[in-house]
């Protein structure tokens, strides 16, 4: 019982407490903001893709009719792909900033057309987005500095701090108690307009599960880094400076040291050395014997080995057969690329147990779609799309399929 | 003004026997003089690899062999976006745009392979540099220091006999605040060792002292608001807490804010879009037209007749190579309208962005920074736009060559055989029409001009906290 008043009465003092009052306001009004801009940036990337959907569709649609054979039916048509913004995107915007989620491809060599870059404007992309993650990674926990540094130390200041800690039970789980019911103010204050925004957005009950979940574990941590330092016999000042201290170390040293380490670690190929091997394998091609070309060609599709060159100079499978081998000779460097990306996520996602802002923005964004594994499983998306598109017209190419307008509608459709 | 001293040296020599103090800016020091070195290697060395595969591409491009002139055209260029001198201490924009662009005819693509696409990932501060050191961190060091100079003397008892001994309010914060001024004299010398190894890299004096000034003044903006609040409030618990929460306003939450805000109010069309926008309108214009026929019979009976021959046979020039650069001046026209719009409305939306400079200067000196170190939005599309004419100049270039260079009989007949297909070629030595590409930064002039806006709001804050600091400092009681 005794535990319960004691409880009763912390709550009773903690509503009074004007710091208390004020911060969990503005925590609550930031988490408002934030998942109601979300929300609205999320609205706008859909429509924008419907009105891309359509637009894609009309425009291939013109094109067809102008086009006789298949050659040119694929030459001159685009197809849009697209990562459409998941369900908690609203919550994380993360790499959709500043990576590519849509493309327009055609039947040309992929290398040459996948790392083409559509984001937004890059001086917003710089800054970085008010989003949840944010708001949660990296400024809830200065909040929690701001409120519980000095739990001990004003006490200390105002002469109540013996008094207290002898009319307590316990002089230790009057501390906890006090800094518990604290964050688990700010908790609520930050996570009710996320729970209610979810509802709206309909997001998945396991990823509001997932999310809440490591937010209590993240405010859980920064609260027992807080009742440690505050049970410092220092000034209030010296706790605070310490305490921002350690959140510039997690928050931007560690964060910071990590990404250069890394970096060095895993070296990648360049783009340039991507783009340029790709071209001047399709372009040195045109003065090659066909056979150069071809012989790699039908070691990748046995199918059409039959398959002989027609035209005198210019012929549409021979060319298309060598946009292939085009990206089959930059093959090496683009997997090269690709892996390098995946490891540096990998070590990224390591190191960042030492940096637990950045982890935490992380998981967010991983719950969200919106993190390198979402980009590199819709780079893969897009290949697998351009390898369908392939499919498809390589029976007109490279067979004796006659050209029909009609077949046209039967083109693989991105499905995101 | 003796007094102002005596006060400013008072101040120091407490830092000096503060531990605390005097390790705080040691650790930051040390982080601030590695950061710059390893941004400025870091710079150094992109800088070298793009100047590198820069001059590989126009030497790959020069070296190819006689061919057809519009294979040249579709073999197209590769331009590499080098960084600014100043790049070294404010990258700026250069992790999150393309390094290099493909030019080739008929197509205007984008600039792709950003750092931030392929580096680890690791939060929005893991791409620290040193003018976020300036921008975010310092203010930290200033409040640190800061925040007990008035606080601490009226603790400590001693601000009563001070003012009693007739010395001004004023006076003493005069003396406080040329204590905190020296020491940020201090703490910028990592950026003028920037600055100054931005000279030798060919940046221009006027660009690297305004980059100096505007951190001064912003520096002294936090000097001014560390000293009213620690004016203000009695207790220096309550200054430094009051402090940090307007640091965490200021530096952290208020830019983000403005993001979503100003990506709300201006909503972009992305490239994609745009274009779709442009085919969209082009189809309905030339609906119901055949303009391509009646284009080429134009072109034909405006050659024929200039030439006085009877037939396209005859002509001097080869009348598809004429029609190609038609062509190619035509699209680009209707490409360029479509950038030149997007551009403008990522300046629109940057620049509603650079207007909440008003609401923290935090933002207002990232803007200044950038503009003036030649990494931002504005120099950004300079790239495009150079990069744009370089495309437009050779391609055209190559277009004349296939009109006065490659005979109208071979060109047609490339097709009949091995003997035609080797005959419709020009020398390699027409495909000097390449320009060198090299990109320069605005003149120093004009980014300050860029700069102006943010630099007049960086001078209205210091203003006004002056002023009001001043007053304070007239009415500085116990």
């Amino acid at each position: 019982m005794s535990n319960f008043n004691a409880l009763k009465h912390e709550t009773r003092f903690m509503l009074r407490d004007r710091a208390f009052v004020v911060w969990t306001l503005v925590v609550l009004g930031f988490s408002s903001f934030a998942v109601w801009s979300g929300m609205a940036e999320v609205r706008q990337q859909r429509e924008s893709i419907a009105f891309l959907v359509n637009a894609d569709q009309q425009d291939r649609l013109a094109e067809f009719t102008k086009q006789s054979d298949w050659g040119s039916a694929a030459y001159y048509s685009f197809h849009l792909t697209y990562d459409p913004p998941s369900d908690f995107a609203f919550a994380a915007m993360g790499q959709r900033d500043a990576s590519s989620w849509k493309h327009r491809l055609r039947m040309l060599a992929l290398e040459g057309q996948i790392y083409e870059h559509d984001p937004g404007n890059p001086e917003l992309a710089l800054i970085g987005r008010f989003d949840f993650a944010f708001l949660s990674g990296f400024v809830l926990p200065l909040i929690l500095i701001f409120l519980l540094h000095d739990m001990q130390a004003s006490e200390r200041s105002a002469g109540r701090f013996n008094l207290l800690v002898a009319a307590a039970v316990s002089g230790g789980s009057l501390w906890w108690r006090r800094a518990f019911l604290r964050s688990g103010g700010i908790l609520v204050a930050s996570i009710a307009p996320l729970l209610i925004a979810g509802v709206l957005s309909g997001t998945t009950f396991s990823t509001l599960i997932g999310a809440v979940a490591l937010v209590v574990a993240y405010i859980l941590f920064w609260t027992l880094v807080c009742l440690w330092f505050a049970s410092w016999k220092r000034s209030a000042p010296v706790i605070l400076a310490s305490l921002i201290g350690v959140w510039v170390l997690l928050s931007t040293i560690m964060p910071a040291g990590s990404r250069a380490i890394i970096d060095v670690m895993v070296p990648i190929p360049t783009g340039a050395e991507i783009l340029m091997t790709q071209r001047e394998a399709v372009n040195d091609a045109w003065d090659l014997p066909v056979e150069d070309t071809m012989e790699p060609f039908t070691e990748r599709h046995p199918e059409w080995t039959g398959y002989t060159h027609t035209g005198e100079g210019f012929d549409w499978g021979w060319y298309y057969a060598f946009q292939q081998v085009g990206d089959q000779t930059a093959e090496q460097l683009s997997q090269a690329y690709t892996a390098g990306r995946v490891e540096r996520d990998r070590l990224a996602g390591l190191f960042a147990i030492a940096a637990p802002p950045a982890l935490l923005e992380r998981l967010l964004q991983n719950l969200a779609g919106t993190d390198m594994g979402s980009v590199l499983a819709y780079e893969g998306r897009v290949r697998d799309f351009h390898a369908e598109l392939r499919s498809f017209h390589y029976p007109g190419l490279f067979g004796d399929a006659p050209f029909d307008p009609g077949r046209l509608a039967d083109l693989p459709q991105f499905s995101p | 003004m003796k007094a102002t001293l005596i006060i400013a040296s008072d101040e120091w020599r407490y830092w000096l026997r503060s531990k605390l103090a005097l390790a705080v800016v040691a650790i930051f020091l040390v982080i601030l003089i590695f950061v710059s070195l390893l941004t400025a290697v870091r710079m150094q060395a992109e800088s070298h690899e793009r100047a590198h595969y820069q001059a590989d591409s126009e030497q790959i491009f020069l070296s190819q062999p006689d061919r057809h002139p519009h294979r040249m055209v579709h073999y197209g260029h590769y331009v590499f976006r080098a960084p600014m001198p100043l790049a070294i201490f404010d990258p700026g924009l250069d992790s999150v745009t393309g390094q290099t662009m493909f030019l080739e005819g008929h197509r205007q693509n984008s600039a792709t392979f950003s750092a931030s696409e392929s580096s680890a990932n690791l939060g929005g501060l893991s791409w620290l540099t040193p003018a976020l050191i300036y921008q975010v961190f310092a203010p930290l060091l200033i409040i640190v220091l800061g925040h007990g100079a008035v606080t601490r003397e009226r603790e400590a008892g001693a601000l009563a006999p001070l003012l009693a001994q007739g010395l001004s309010g004023r006076i003493l914060l005069a003396g406080k605040k040329l204590a905190l001024f020296l020491f940020v004299m201090l703490l910028l010398v990592p950026l003028v060792v920037s600055a100054l190894v931005s000279l030798n890299s060919g940046e221009s004096q006027l660009a690297a002292i305004s980059l100096v000034g505007v951190y001064l003044v912003y520096l002294s903006i936090w000097i001014a608001l560390t000293l009213l609040i620690s004016s203000v409030l009695e207790k220096r618990s309550s200054v430094i807490a009051t402090l940090a929460a307007i640091w965490l306003a200021l530096t952290l939450v208020l830019p983000a804010v403005a993001v979503n805000v100003s990506s709300h109010a201006t909503p972009l069309a992305g490239k994609i879009e745009t274009e779709l926008t442009m085919l969209t309108e082009v189809r309905d214009l030339s609906d119901g037209h055949d303009v391509d026929d009646s284009v080429y019979n134009n072109v034909e009976a405006g050659l024929l007749e200039e030439y006085g021959a009877d037939r396209v046979e005859d002509l001097e020039v080869n009348i598809r190579g004429v029609l190609a650069q038609m062509a190619e001046a035509e699209l680009t026209k209707t490409l360029n309208v479509y950038a030149e719009r997007r551009q403008e409305a990522e300046m629109r939306q940057g620049e509603l962005l650079g207007k909440h400079g008003w609401l923290t200067p935090a933002l207002a000196v990232a803007f200044a920074s950038r503009s003036l170190s030649g990494t931002d939005l504005v120099h950004y599309h300079r790239f495009l736009q150079q990069a744009e004419e370089l495309r437009f100049e050779f391609v055209q270039g190559l277009n004349r060559t296939h009109a006065e260079e490659l005979s109208y009989i071979d060109d047609i007949n490339r097709n009949r055989d091995e003997e035609s297909w080797e005959r419709a070629r020009v020398d390699a030595s027409n495909w000097q029409v390449l320009d060198e590409f090299y990109l320069e930064p605005a003149s120093a002039s004009v980014r300050l001009a860029g700069a102006g806006s943010s630099i007049w709001m960086l001078v209205v804050w210091l203003a006004v906290l002056s002023g009001m600091l001043i007053w304070t400092g007239g009415r500085l009681r116990l």
